[in-house]
């Protein structure tokens, strides 16, 4: 019954497209623009979230190794702090490396290096890891070591970032909850007007003796369409609209990290096309069943 | 074909619709519902098409117990009845003849027997040169017509029609009453709700009167 009748569905809701046109265009405007306002929040929360990623990852451990440290030793150290887990990358510093970079940061102040005669700075291993939020059991662990003279890691600018970045993301989370929640009402109640303006039919219907499928599945595929096709309108806008917004960023800040991959915009896009088409589905198909009831 | 046991029907306000209604209308028959405004006569006929149930009692259509008619079967008694109403219900963004096309669709038939049945029906109430008017381009009286063809579209075993000479001048209202004799005689059972004195005592019918949801009088032939 369902797939012998399609056409008859496809046909009647078209139909109800061209017959009310302008109503159709205004349901599709409002729901592009609810759709474009749930992509930017969608748009800026990715590259927050890439911001802060970019920002955790610079905390690292930096550990100082004894001078009569030997080169057995040194290897040993290495490869037992390797072995620790979440730990991403173990760079070796060495104490001439250390020297050079130290009269690099002083620039033209070097020359006070000078006066000194022996190489002062110890060697160190430099520690990324993969997840911020262990650095202090990493560090902690790493000082329990032979030869390790100390171990720096920033604790309290990492404590402080760690909490900021904790903080941001759960009201980003909220934030986008709340969007998302009011997006679905907002649109459920467009859809439910487009439906109260067909209530007659609806009524017809029923007393004609067509089954509530039979009634539901037009508006199901109008609101379907209405939704899908709002959806495709909000996401080339909020495609054009980034990337003219990304070059002039990165104009003026060339430096800062912003998501341009598609792959990752991907994500955003389909979120977008599931939202408006099944906010379109379901809020139409319960708005009918209202009116079913006669 | 409608047979009405003690029948009840109170609204959420606490007005008492219908108390005590006990009718039985044979197949074929002619009824006059009539009674002042209020005095239950769109609810009785509420319950026929079972637009509502009763508070209390049993009202059975064509074997059917409408209070224990599950919702999925509710379409399936429909389509044995026809219905008129007093405001049209017309669809105004279609010709008379998708007026007609669109219920018979809806109740799933096919291409050729809407072609038919429309036809058929609309020579029937004399509209077929408007087929293709939009219904607000037509007469009261021809507005009236087409939604007794659409009612009877897929020849249901009874029509149901609430004050359908309600708007109408007295010619055109009896032009309506021959046609719905003319449908009564083919065999359909008529209920008709109705205040127009001319018609009913012309009419010469049975009349059931109704007064504050009792039924007061029930007289074959009855007059007004």
């Amino acid at each position: 019954m369902i797939f012998e009748n399609m056409g008859f569905y496809f046909r009647e809701a078209l139909l109800s497209f061209r017959r009310s046109t302008l109503m159709s265009i205004a349901t599709i405007l409002s729901i592009t623009t609810i759709l474009i306002i749930v992509g930017m929040f969608l748009l800026i929360s990715i590259n927050s979230s890439l911001f802060l990623k970019n920002l955790e990852s610079q905390l690292e451990i930096a550990v100082y190794l004894e001078d009569n440290i030997s080169k057995a030793e040194l290897n040993n150290l290495k490869s037992n702090i390797t072995s620790i887990d979440g730990i991403k990358e173990v760079k070796f510093v060495s104490k001439e490396e250390a020297y050079r970079r130290l009269s690099e940061d002083l620039g033209e102040q070097k020359d006070i290096l000078s006066a000194i005669e022996v190489n002062p700075l110890p060697a160190s291993f430099e520690i990324q890891i993969k997840d911020p939020k262990v650095i202090e059991q990493i560090a902690n662990r790493v000082a329990e070591f032979k030869k390790v003279e100390e171990v720096e890691y920033g604790r309290e600018t990492a404590e402080r970032l760690l909490n900021f970045t904790y903080i941001f993301r759960r009201a980003g989370m909220l934030v986008l909850a709340f969007l998302v929640f009011a997006s679905i009402l907002i649109i459920s109640n467009i859809i439910k007007i487009t439906v109260y303006a067909r209530r007659n039919e609806i009524e017809i219907m029923s007393l004609a003796g067509a089954t509530s499928w039979f009634i539901k599945w037009p508006f199901i595929i109008e609101g379907f369409l209405q939704g899908f096709i709002s959806a495709i309108f909000s996401t080339i806008i909020l495609y054009n609209f980034y990337f003219f917004a990304v070059n002039k960023v990165h104009q003026a800040i060339p430096f800062l990290p912003l998501v341009v991959d598609n792959i990752d915009l991907l994500p955003i896009g389909i979120a977008i096309v599931l939202l408006g088409s099944l906010v379109g589905i379901l809020g139409s198909m319960f708005s009918v069943g209202k009116y079913l009831n006669v | 074909m409608i047979r009405m046991f003690h029948v009840y029907k109170n609204y959420p306000n606490k007005i008492q619709a219908l108390r005590d209604i006990n009718i039985h209308i044979k197949k074929g028959e002619f009824v006059f519902l009539v009674g002042p405004t209020g005095a239950g006569k769109s609810t009785l006929l509420k319950l026929i098409y079972r637009g509502i149930v009763p508070t209390k009692g049993q009202v059975i259509v064509d074997g059917i117990n409408i209070a224990r008619l599950k919702p999925g079967y509710i379409p399936y008694l429909r389509r044995n009845i026809g219905i008129v109403f007093q405001d049209f219900k017309l669809l105004y963004d279609r010709t008379v003849y998708e007026n007609i096309s669109f219920g018979l669709k809806a109740i799933g038939a096919t291409n050729f027997e809407i072609r038919q049945q429309v036809k058929k029906v609309l020579n029937l109430v004399g509209l077929e040169h408007k087929r293709k008017t939009k219904p607000h381009l037509i007469s009261g009286g021809e507005q009236q017509k087409l939604c007794i063809a659409r009612a009877i579209a897929n020849e249901p075993l009874i029509l149901l029609t609430d004050e359908p000479t309600g708007n109408l001048d007295p010619y055109t209202s009896w032009e309506i009453m021959k046609l719905l004799f003319h449908i009564n005689i083919r065999g359909t059972t008529i209920i008709m709700a109705s205040h127009d004195k001319l018609m009913i005592d012309k009419a010469k019918k049975r009349v059931v009167r109704l007064e504050r949801g009792r039924i007061i009088e029930d007289t074959q032939r009855g007059i007004y």
